[in-house]
């Protein structure tokens, strides 16, 4: 034990609660202490002891609730705090209305037979179908799990290294789109409004299908259909959904930035495209709707 | 209704109860099917104060260490009371079935 009577175990507890907030750690830090002590009173365990795997699981989740937080699931919570949240969901539902977009772009090209021969692992990419409908049912664990399923596709798809590397470019929005998900809706998370997400959501399937038609349209279509919504947030004032709009056009850039780079795949109409991207990723927001904290 | 949640509402149903208290309150209740972590502890009880079941009742400070009390609302009991009628109907409900097929439901068996 050192001279200030603090233990190596109740600094452990203290490191490990470092992955909460601030403002929540304030308010709870010596509470919570208290309680992982309190049945720790060998003077072995409590120098040579570590913060249980169990423990610091329970704490990590509350870290990522807390982080993220949805307005009505804490006292006191800044609004930051809420507002990063929210920004995290927005983000996740993007990247699901994406996901229907491609989902519906394959069931047409699929249909029309247009395309490569199917194979048994593109059934994967209609998991966002599953993903979405699950979300705004509430069931969100399988919503995690089918937002999943896309990332896996260029995984199974390595027989040309080319096409994989391609494929798994485009999977970095629906890597992003997990994250989020898993992040962004926790135990505390509001069940998104599902009324107005099928409208969105009849919409990127519309998209999708307009997209599977017109083939090599659909990095234009979802471009300029990001930066549309983007003015539209920026003129309704919606802040949050404006910077979720902001990281989900700069995940749009990615696949441009890697075909110009690797493929040298450079045309005007990708240049023009890479500009209206990037002015949706710098553009400011702007603070007309008040985020509930 | 978690069961996370509807242990902790019955745990403070008696008297208000510390940190500590509830997870040893819980685990008694699950018959120790339910071992809440600290973590966990503090995600159900942010839950239920922010939903207005629960509230703060009074901090104490024993051996150096500082405990805060909790306490249910009156909306926590009415809470309470409404998943204790909705689990019953269900038990109920099982237990006639059971008993259609010559069983017995606490007994796990004929």
């Amino acid at each position: 034990m050192g001279g200030s009577g603090v233990t190596n175990l109740e600094r452990r507890y203290r490191a490990l609660l470092k992955v909460l907030p601030g403002w929540y750690r304030r308010d709870r830090e010596e509470e919570m202490v208290g309680i992982f002590l309190v049945e720790r009173t060998d003077d072995l365990d409590l120098e040579h002891s570590w913060p249980g795997w169990w423990e610091t699981w329970a704490v990590l989740g509350l870290a990522v609730r807390t982080h993220l937080a949805a307005g009505a699931a804490f006292t006191g919570v800044p609004a930051r705090v809420v507002w990063r949240g929210e920004a995290v969901r927005a983000l996740g539902m993007l990247g699901l209305l994406l996901g229907l977009y491609y989902s519906a772009a394959v069931v047409v090209v699929l249909a029309g037979r247009h395309g490569p021969d199917p194979v048994w692992w593109r059934v994967l990419e209609l998991a966002p179908f599953v993903a979405f409908a699950a979300l705004l049912d509430g069931r969100r664990t399988l919503a995690k799990v089918a937002a999943a399923a896309p990332v896996v596709v260029p995984v199974l798809s390595v027989g040309d290294v080319r096409e994989a590397l391609l494929s798994a470019t485009f999977a970095v929005p629906s890597l992003v789109t997990f994250a989020c998900l898993c992040l962004g809706f926790h135990r505390e998370a509001p069940t998104p409004p599902a009324r107005r997400l099928l409208w969105w959501g009849g919409g990127a399937v519309l998209l999708g299908v307009v997209g599977g038609f017109a083939t090599g349209t659909g990095l234009l279509l979802v471009g300029l259909v990001t930066a549309a919504v983007r003015v539209f947030a920026f003129v309704r004032g919606d802040a949050v959904f404006g910077r979720a709009l902001s990281v989900f056009a700069l995940l749009q850039l990615v696949p441009l930035v890697v075909l110009a780079a690797a493929w040298g795949e450079v045309t005007a109409e990708r240049n023009v495209l890479a500009a209206v991207l990037l002015l949706a990723v710098v553009a400011p927001v702007r603070r007309g709707r008040r985020v509930r904290a | 209704m978690s069961e996370q949640a509807f242990l902790v509402l019955t745990a403070l149903a008696e008297e208000p109860l510390h940190g500590y208290a509830i997870v040893q309150a819980v685990e008694q209740l699950s018959e120790g099917r339910t071992v809440l972590r600290v973590g966990t502890l503090y995600g159900v009880l942010d839950r239920l104060v922010a939903d207005g079941l629960a509230e703060r009742d009074r901090e104490e400070v024993h051996q150096g260490r500082l405990r805060r009390y909790y306490r249910l609302t009156d909306s926590g009991v009415r809470a309470l009371q409404a998943e204790v009628a909705r689990l019953s109907a269900n038990v109920r409900a099982a237990s006639a079935v059971l008993r259609g097929r010559g069983l017995q439901a606490w007994a796990g068996r004929a």
